[in-house]
Order: C-alpha cells, then structure tokens, then sequence
C-alpha cells in the first residue's frame, strides 16, 4: 500500500503535467469510452444494473484493452435515467435496462450502428436525437462547471486529472501570489451560488487581511433548500473539483485547514468526498508541501444534522463546533471572528467549484459571461411540473422563458404554466408575466424573490399557489431555531393562517395580516432564515392575491389540492359542483337511477351534459395518472339515458310567491334559472328570440352529437315545472319587460356574433361563419357547401363544422389551426372523430388572404410556430417568414370565435369584450334587479359553465324577491358508506360503441352510440373515490 | 474520524453521530456516557441533540422507510404518498412500528428532485412513486420481513 502511495504521489506541477499526458495517451488506446450516469436520480432508476451488465458484456467479450467504461456523476438529465453515453461519438441513450446492454455492444460499439428505441426524441419537434450535445436540454446550456460531471468517474482523481483537474492549482502554487489569486477572482465578479451573491474576491480580501495565524476555509454543503441538489450532484459527481477551489482559496486567504459541511441526507455525497479526500492526500494534492511548493493545506468533513438554519453561516459554525447550530450577530463576521473564533471563510459548493474554471481560463474569459453585476453560469436544479427535469447551467442573464421551455421543454401534459419558485422557502413564485426577466441577482430581488442557491421548481395550473405559500412557511417554521421572538411565533402565527386559509377557514382582513406579520418578520430578525421567510407569502400575493382570495370568500381551490375544500379533483373542476364520485360509485352498483338524481342535484341537463359535456372533470381525473381518466361525460350519459323518474319523487315545487321574473334567452343559463326559479315558486316566462327553444344546444350542437329528442325531454321537464317558454320573441328593451310588471330580469342571451378574421376577401358569398352556418343547418334551412371545404378554427364549433360539411357532402375537408393539437380547446373526442371522418388537420397554419377565382377560393396560408407563452399560460402563434402556401377550396368557413351582441336599449354596462359585465359573487347586473349569466357574460364558453351561472343567478334573484336563495335538494337516497377500494394495477375504458362511418355521412344520425349498462358498470368501477381519502 | 475530546471542538456532534450510526438511536445510557467524558451536564448534550432532527431517542426499526416531502416532491403530490404509506404501516412519521419492523421519516428534500415524489426504503431510492407502485414497494421488504421472521422461528 505504501508503495502504491508513493508511487501516486505527485511532487511538483512538472510531474502533474507529465502524469496528465500519460492518462491521456492511455485513454487514447480505448477506442470506445462508454459513461453511465450513476448519480442518484439514474441509480434509482436502475443505472446500477446497467453498469454491471455492461461489465460483464465487456470482459466476457474481452473487450477490456479497447473498451473502457465509466461509472460518472450525475449528468444532469435525471428524467431521462439511466443514461448512458457512448464516447467519441457522443451517442446518447437514455432509460437503458440490463437487457439492451448486449446490443449496444454488439451493435453499436463493434458495428457502429445506432438503437434507434434506445434515442431521445425531441418531444418538440418528434425527432429522435442520436448526440448528446445535439439533445435541446443540453444544447442551450453552457455547462462551464457541471460538464465535466458526465466525463469523470467521481472515485478517481486520475479521471480529474485527464480533463485538466489540479492545472489550476498548479497555477496558482507556481506562478501567482495569494494577493493575486484575490485579485483574479475580484475582477471575475464571481459573486457567492449559496444565495445572497456576495462578491467572493472580496469576502477572501477580508479574511486575508484579518489577523491570526490559524484560519480556515469552509466549503458550505448544507444544502437544505428542498428542491436545490445541485451541491449534491457536484460533490457526488466531481468532488475534486471542490477540493481544488478550497485549496486554492486556502492558499490565497492563507488557511490551512479546511472543513466541508455536509448534510447528513446525502450518503453518497458524504462517501465521495471523504474518498476524494484520502486520494488527493495520497496524491500530495492535500497535506504538507503541495506540489513540492511549500503550502500545507488539509479538509476535513464535518456532518451536519439536518438543521436548514446550519445553511446560514454563523450557525454553520457553531454547528461544526458541536453546538446547537443558531446564527448569532454579525459583525464580527466570520472573516474576522469565525471557526473557533479564528478568521474563517464560506462558501458554497457551487462557489468552489467555480474556482479552478476561473484561475486557469483566466477572469476577462469568465466574466464575458453574464450581466453587467452578475457574471458567469448558474446552476439551477429545474424540477415540479416540466417536462425535462434535471439540472441546467446557463449563463446569467438567460430569461426564465428560456430555461423553462427551451431548455425544460415545457409543461408536461398540456398543463398551462402557473409559476416558478426561485430561492426555495427563502424566494417567492415567479409568475408567467415575468418570464422573459433576464435571471440575476437584482433581477430576481426586485420580482421579490431571491436567487437562492438555484432552485427551479416549476408549476402548473394543478398547483395551488396558497398551498405553496404554506407549505414553505410550514417548513420554516419548523426550521426556525427559536433564537428570534419574530421569527419563532411570527412565521408560526403565518403558517396558522395559511392553513386556515388552505382549510376553509379564512377571514376577511387575513391577507392584510399576512402581510402585516411578513413585513415584521423581514425587518425584526437577526439571520437571513427569517429576513427572508417572508417571501413566498409576499410573492404570492402580490401575483395570485386572486386565489387567496377564492380560498377565503368563496372557500375554493382552483387547483383542487386543498383537500379540505376540494372533496376530489373531479368534483372541484366541474364548474356546476356535480358530486361525480357519489353517481359514479351508484353507477357501479347498477344503480343508474339514483346517480341520475343525484346529478340532477346539481343541473337539469343531465343528457345534454352526457352528450356533450367538454368534461373538465376528466382532464383532473387522478386514474389518469394511473392509466386512463374514468369516462365521466359517457358514465352521466348512461345515468341519463336509463331515466325512470326517481330523482322526482323529492323534487319540489314550492307555492306561489307572487313574483314575476323574466329570462331573456333559451339556452342552458336561461333554462337553468328558470328551471330553479320557477321550483322556488316565481312566475316565470322565458323569452326566446328564435322559432326554437334551447340556444346553442339546439342551434349550435349539431344533432349527430345531440338528438333533438334528447334535448326535449330534459326541456319538458323545465315546463313541468310551470316555465313559460315564447318562441319568436325578441327582447329589445328591458324598460318594456319592467312595464310588464316583472320583478326581476335574467339575461342569458349567449354570444354568437361571429368573430371576423380580419383578412382581406373573407366577404365573399363563399365564405361562411362557424356559428351561424351550423344555426342555419339546424334551423332546417337550405345550406350549400362545395366539394373542398376549409374550416378556420380549433375550437369545438369548428369541429362541428367540419363534420357538418362532411354530411352535407363535402368530400375534402380541411380545418385550418394556428397552434397544435395539444393547444387545440376542441375536445379530444372531437378531435378523433373528425379525424376518423376524414377530416384533414393542418396544425400550424393560418390564412393571410382568400381571392376568388372562378368561382373557386384561392386561401392564401402561411406557416406558423409557437413562439413563447403569452400571460394566460398558452403558447403564442408567429408566422413562419416566406412559408406562405395557398390552396383551392370551394367554401371557406370561419370558426375562429363568437361574442356577445346585447342590444343597446337593454342600457346594460358592457366589457371589453362586448359582454355583460356583472359582480362575479351574485351575477347582478349594472341594473338593479336585472341578472346575467352564460355566454352573454363570459363570452363563449361551455353548457355546463352556462348551467353554473344558471344556478347562481337563480340563488340571487330569488335573494332579491325576498327569497333564502334555497335551492339545493336531495333528490338522491341518503348517501350510504362507501368501502374504500383498493387498486389493481392498471385498467382501461371499455369500448364505446360507434355508428359505422359509412352510415354517418347519410345524415345526422347520433354518431356516438354510449356504453350499455354492463359496460358502465364496469368503467364506473375504476374509480379510485379519491373523495374517501382523508384530508 | 474526529479525535477532538472536549465539548466546543465539534467532538459532541460527532460522537452523537457515531452512537447514532452504531445503536440506530440515542440511548440515554450513552448520552450520559458522553456528558461525563466532555465534562458537560446532561441537559446540555440533550440541548445539541434535540436541536437536530437527525437524532432519533428511541429505537428504530430494523426497515428504515423515508418519504420526501421536499417541494419537488410536494408539488407531484407526495403527501398523498405518505398518507398512503402510513395507513399501510399503521405508523406516522418518526414513529416505528409495534413489531420493530419498520420506521417511517418524512424527510425535507433527499436532493432527487427530478424523479420525484421520492421513497428511500433502506438506502435505495425509488423515483416517480404512486400510490400504485407502493404495493410493489412496501411488498418487497414485507416479504423480506416475513422471511427474516420465519427464519427467526
């Protein structure tokens, strides 16, 4: 052993040098070098068994004198795990198993040949991807301090060595005083990772300068911040490099002694560091004489505890000291008064690593990197909702935007970005408006959070941004060591809020408080845990005040992960409330009947919604994390369907009150007020401008999706309950509904004015709108549509159009979309169904001009591509410069909007957008006693949302004629006690019978055929009655 | 790793983490071992070691079961995970099961956030868990737990 040692230990930088070139000749005798990832996040996923299988394929092949492999650190794409790289080549496979490792030596490193299942496809643009540098994730990245992770094997420092590993020391020891390494590090402008970005040459001037003859250097790798691990992957994956650092900011603040704090919940960390000691001990990189230049310098670990206060420096000094690890006062500042009450200095592993780059490429180099107060690359740990998780180096400065959707590929699922959380319990959430803020230091502090020590956790429209507020100050009030009065009760008093708030229980002047007790907390502490709690409480208000606000008045979680206030996920995405886990498990027991009543608890449209209900539901559905969301709309359905009367027998009609009320409108928000005021007892007459009753469910859904007789029944059952309906009747002033002696007015008059595209010749004969052509189609009247026909639009209606034409006889159809399928809003089934029919899609395009040409429409296209996403979370269509295309077509229909028209004598006041503008709380109009609700208030939008304002205008009208707004029922038995179920693994939707597609194209006969009764049995008991859980 | 011997020189925590990794907890037998050897009064050595959450006071179980509740974790709904793994082993975090088998930890970010929510049962990590994929998990080490029973008897 002793020999060995000796035999390792290198003496001056001349032998570094000459040692280097040997490895390097060596390595160059393999013809292949094959890494595998074994970082933590690839070693759960299995990369260990990779690693032995690859081997043994290599020796029992006896491959081992051309082939050499690696075991590396993490390389940063841990979505991907296990990875493996093949050298030089840089062939990139990711999720490797044992079993693909013979072929990939017998194909690929012996034959050249590329395992095309084994490639990364860019979900972008579906291309697979056969380079590592090629791959979006790493390409837009400047890995200046993390690329070597993927090259090295963390155990040998002759691997460090190879990629220039201990030049920079050498450097240093030979040719640089400790005054100029200072100076060099100042002039790069490498300001602290760990989070508050103090400039580090500085921080070293004072420590040099500080009196005593013992000092130390500290590397900080308590990395606590939950959701951070870039520290972790640095120290596991290239520890040298941080021990390099530390020697070389030893030499130059003139220690000799130094100390790496290490969490205790990084095992391998800790392993790798202490190896890495012991070798560069045994390569005379530590210890006396360094390099045969007279520097004696040691590191010792130091574990810590699981204490997040230790990250703080002076706590992490009495931690190492074996004390209760609480900051105390600064100054004396650590430089001065530190370990021991020597002069020491920290920083962090980041930091260090940092170093060596800096020293051998020289500061003009590093600092062309960056902005103008922040230079070089950062490290982020990009994490929660996206799609390539890992970790990314990027110069600061990069915007959000760009690590998010360039570099992280975006949302997963076709979720709409919520927010970033930067700086973890110590910065605040970054909204989407702020997504091109050039990342640095000041940047970050001025949207009110911090850098932090870098991390990224991303979120979606699925996360309640409360919750996260309460979640950070939860942690932090477990983390706070008690030392502060303001920061032990005053974050305690703050998470007591949050979860009241969280748990229904929120008052009126909460958020005041909040804020209140955050601005003592920030100004009244003594260390940056509690200066900086605050944060994520601030920063969310200040960007999602309005969801504080859902929590605490109207006691709802848009995202649906406050347990206590959303029941399921189901129920709380269903804008009418339906309790869908109690009808779904009726279904399940065959009891179709009583899930009927208890839809119609809720809405008196049960069948429409079956038919045709977008079901947000489903979207939300947690079996679909497990394998396919429950078929909610077609379950409602089959309730529907198989009516027998039930649910009336606790219907109620209550007696005359002597009201009158009048529903401007037939739709579903006018019919569902009615329907309820009319149960209440009103008197109540629906106006409706058109020959036909039901608004959009008759004009607008084509009859192959909504037979006319479903829609009736559920109508009938609106006049048996005493609603007049007048057909043909068009309200034009509301002064003459008052002189009729009606008490109270409901607008519901929808929106279906046809949004112009705003292109020249869209006013020829040929060219039709959306919505009034499928009005026209439903009203019976004479419609002509050519052989080509093209649909502008990707919504709902025009999909109806679409597969309207097709009856009608066209035989080429094309609908015209400027984003991609994922942004399509039509619904999926939609979507597949016209597809089926024939229907052609052409994503990405959009029409700049329509010229008629005998008798023909020539339409002018351009291509286009998602730029970035704009505020409301979806990605934003630019045009493709020179991609512009035409194609012929007989008739054009524009489906690309609708919105309101309310006439002028109603003297209502209007939105932007031409809509009613009403109080969100009670539907009340700028007019007293005049209600509005629907599509005539929101714009377009879905039948089920219209039966929601429906309910809700009847909850207040009723108030305003002198009534408790009572109108919830039990029309359902008694809801009994469910057994929890217990899953079995993963099943799917049975099949949905279809009408033969030959037969669709003879008419409008229903397309979508529904389950039977043994079929909805069987879907409803999939569900996972996520309701029963405990809260 | 630390031959410091008196109470500031960092010897406490190390000595506490050394009693830690050998007996699995803190055995108040040892705690006043340590206190007489540093010259330190018990409430003191009790001071440092409660001040940290690594530190357990009672035994733990022979299967040592960690869920992350880290923000990563947090956000893809590991909560649910631990509710889940709860109501299986009928423990809460920081408590141990009846038959000593098993001892649950909610842990603060294990630093795998990208394959998250995370579950470490005994040292090896388990990424992207449902409440699915805890059947598998947790059946493992029952199994294994049954065995080490049998071969007990």
């Amino acid at each position: 052993m002793l020999s060995k040692v000796m035999m390792h230990r290198i003496v001056t930088p001349e032998h570094l040098e000459e040692l280097r070139e040997k490895l390097l000749r060596d390595r160059a005798s393999k013809t292949t070098r094959i890494s595998v990832c074994a970082g933590t996040g690839c070693n759960a996923a299995g990369s260990r068994g990779v690693g032995d299988a690859l081997i043994e394929e290599i020796r029992t092949r006896g491959l081992d004198t051309s082939v050499e492999l690696k075991e590396t650190g993490c390389h940063g794409f841990c979505e991907q795990g296990p990875i493996v790289v093949i050298r030089p080549q840089a062939i990139f496979y990711r999720q490797v198993k044992p079993e693909d490792v013979t072929e990939i030596i017998s194909e690929t490193v012996l034959k050249g040949n590329i395992i095309e299942r084994l490639l990364y496809v860019d979900p972008a643009t579906n291309e697979k991807i056969v380079r590592e540098p090629d791959i979006p994730f790493y390409k837009r990245q400047s890995r200046i301090v993390f690329g070597d992770n993927g090259e090295i094997d963390p155990a040998e420092v002759s691997d460090y060595i190879t990629v220039n590993g201990y030049s920079a020391l050498a450097q240093v020891l030979s040719h640089m005083s400790p005054h100029e390494v200072i100076a060099e590090i100042k002039r790069s402008g490498l300001r602290g990772r760990g989070g508050a970005g103090f400039p580090v040459g500085t921080k070293w001037g004072f420590c040099a300068k500080a009196k005593g003859e013992v000092k130390y250097v500290i590397c900080n790798a308590d990395e606590g911040d939950p959701g951070a691990y870039m520290d972790r992957s640095l120290l596991e994956g290239n520890p040298h490099r941080v021990l390099e650092g530390m020697i070389i900011g030893g030499y130059a603040i003139g220690a000799s002694k130094g100390f790496i704090y290490v969490r205790d919940e990084y095992p391998l960390a800790v392993e790798r560091c202490r190896l890495a000691i012991q070798r560069a001990r045994e390569y005379g990189l530590l210890g006396d004489d360094i390099l045969g230049r007279g520097f004696n310098f040691d590191v010792e670990l130091a574990m810590g505890a699981g204490a997040f206060v230790c990250g703080e420096e002076t706590a992490l000094l009495a931690s190492i000291e074996g004390q209760r690890g609480v900051p105390r006062q600064r100054p004396p500042f650590p430089a001065e008064r530190g370990l021991w009450g020597r002069p020491t200095n920290i920083n962090n592993v980041e930091t260090w690593a940092n170093v060596p780059v800096i020293v051998s490429r020289g500061a003009d180099w590093y600092s062309e990197t960056g902005t103008a107060n922040s230079k070089g690359t950062k490290i982020f740990s990009l994490v929660g909702k996206i799609n390539n998780t890992g970790l990314v180096e990027v110069p600061l400065g990069a915007t959000l935007r760009e690590i998010v959707f360039d570099i992280g590929g975006g949302i997963p699922r076709g979720r709409k970005f919520r927010a970033v959380q930067t700086g973890g319990p110590s910065g605040g959430c970054i909204p989407a408006s702020l997504l091109d803020l050039p990342i640095d230091y000041e940047s970050l502090q001025e949207a009110g959070s911090i850098m932090g020590s870098g991390g990224m956790i991303v979120m979606d429209e699925d996360t309640c941004m409360v919750d996260i507020a309460r979640y950070y100050t939860a942690f932090l009030h477990d983390e706070s060591c008690g030392k502060c009065l303001s920061c032990r009760k005053g974050i305690q008093r703050m998470d007591e809020i949050l979860t009241d708030i969280t748990e229904g229980r929120g008052k009126e002047g909460d958020i005041e408080l909040l804020e209140e007790l955050a601005t003592v907390v920030k100004d009244t502490t003594l260390c940056g845990l509690g200066q900086t709690a605050s944060n994520p409480v601030l920063a969310s208000i200040r960007y999602f005040r309005d969801e504080y606000e859902e929590h605490i008045k109207r006691h709802y979680c848009r995202a649906g992960v406050c347990r206590t206030l959303a029941k399921s996920p189901c129920q709380n995405a269903c804008p009418a409330g339906i309790d869908v886990p109690r009808y779904i498990w009726l279904i399940g027991q065959g009891r179709l009947d009583e899930a009927l009543a208890v839809v119609r608890e809720k809405v008196p449209f049960p069948a429409v919604l079956g038919y045709t209900c977008p079901h947000f539901c489903e979207a939300k559905c947690r079996r679909g994390q497990v394998d396919e969301p429950l078929a909610i709309r077609l379950l409602k359905r089959s309730a529907a369907d198989n009516d027998n009367g039930l649910w009336r027998a606790n219907s109620r009609v209550l007696p005359p009150s002597g009201k009158k009320v009048a529903v401007v409108g037939s739709g579903p928000a006018g019919l569902t007020a009615a329907y309820y005021l009319a149960k209440l007892g009103h008197e109540v007459t629906v106006f409706e401008a058109s020959p036909v009753v039901g608004g959009m469910m008759r004009l607008g859904i084509p009859e192959y999706r909504l037979p006319r007789e479903v829609l009736q029944r559920e109508i009938n059952e609106i006049t048996r309950v005493g609603v007049e309906i007048r057909t043909s009747s068009e309200v034009r002033s509301l002064d003459d509904l008052s002189a009729q002696g009606y008490d109270a007015v409901f607008v519901g008059t929808g929106a279906s004015r046809a949004t112009d595209m705003g292109i020249s010749g869209e006013t020829g004969a040929s060219v039709l709108h959306g919505v009034e052509f499928l009005m026209d189609v439903n009203l019976g009247r004479s419609v002509k549509v050519g052989k080509r026909v093209a649909v502008v639009g990707g919504g709902n209606v025009a999909m109806d159009a679409a597969r309207t034409a097709r009856r009608l006889g066209a035989n080429e159809v094309t609908v015209i979309y400027r984003r991609t399928r994922a942004e399509m809003p039509a619904s999926e089934e939609e979507v597949e169904e016209a597809l089926r029919e024939g229907v052609r899609i052409l994503y990405l395009a959009a029409p700049v001009g329509i010229t008629g040409v005998n008798g023909r429409l020539q339409v002018q296209c351009t291509w286009m591509k998602l730029g970035g996403i704009d505020a409301s979370g979806r990605a934003r269509p630019v045009p493709v410069e020179g991609s512009e295309f035409t194609e012929d077509f007989d008739t054009v229909i524009a489906a690309i909007g609708e919105r309101p028209e309310v006439p002028d004598g109603y003297a209502l006041s209007l939105g932007t957008g031409g809509g009613i503008l009403v109080d969100p709380d009670t539907l009340a109009t700028s007019r007293e006693g005049v209600y509005a609700g629907g599509d005539a208030v929101t714009g377009p939008a879905s039948v089920v949302e219209a039966i929601a304002a429906g309910r809700k205008a009847a909850v207040s009208i009723d108030r305003y004629l002198g009534g408790d707004g009572e109108i919830d029922e039990q029309l359902a038995p008694p809801e009994e006690e469910r057994p929890v179920i217990v899953e079995e693994g993963e099943r799917y939707r049975p099949p949905v019978d279809m009408l033969p597609l030959a037969k669709r194209f003879e008419g409008f006969a229903q397309a979508e055929l529904g389950f039977d009764e043994a079929r909805a049995v069987e879907e409803a008991n999939r569900c996972l009655m996520c309701d029963l859980e405990e809260s | 790793m630390s031959t410091h011997s008196s109470k500031n020189d960092g010897g406490l925590l190390s000595t506490l983490q050394h009693i830690q990794d050998e007996c699995g907890y803190l055995p108040e037998e040892r705690l006043k071992e340590v206190a007489r050897s540093l010259g330190m009064s018990l409430v003191d050595v009790y001071g440092v070691a409660t001040f940290y959450s690594a530190f357990s006071f009672v035994p733990r179980g022979r299967h040592q079961i960690k869920v992350c509740l880290g923000t990563a974790c947090h956000v893809r709904g590991s909560s649910r995970i631990r509710k889940e793994i709860e109501k299986r082993l009928g423990i809460k975090p920081g408590e141990t099961s009846e038959d000593g088998e098993f001892s649950l930890d909610a842990v603060m970010c294990l630093g795998c956030c990208a394959i998250g929510p995370v579950v470490v049962v005994d040292g090896s990590y388990y990424g992207h868990v449902t409440t699915a994929k805890l059947d598998s998990i947790l059946g493992e080490i029952r199994h294994e737990a049954h065995a080490f029973k049998g071969n007990d008897a």
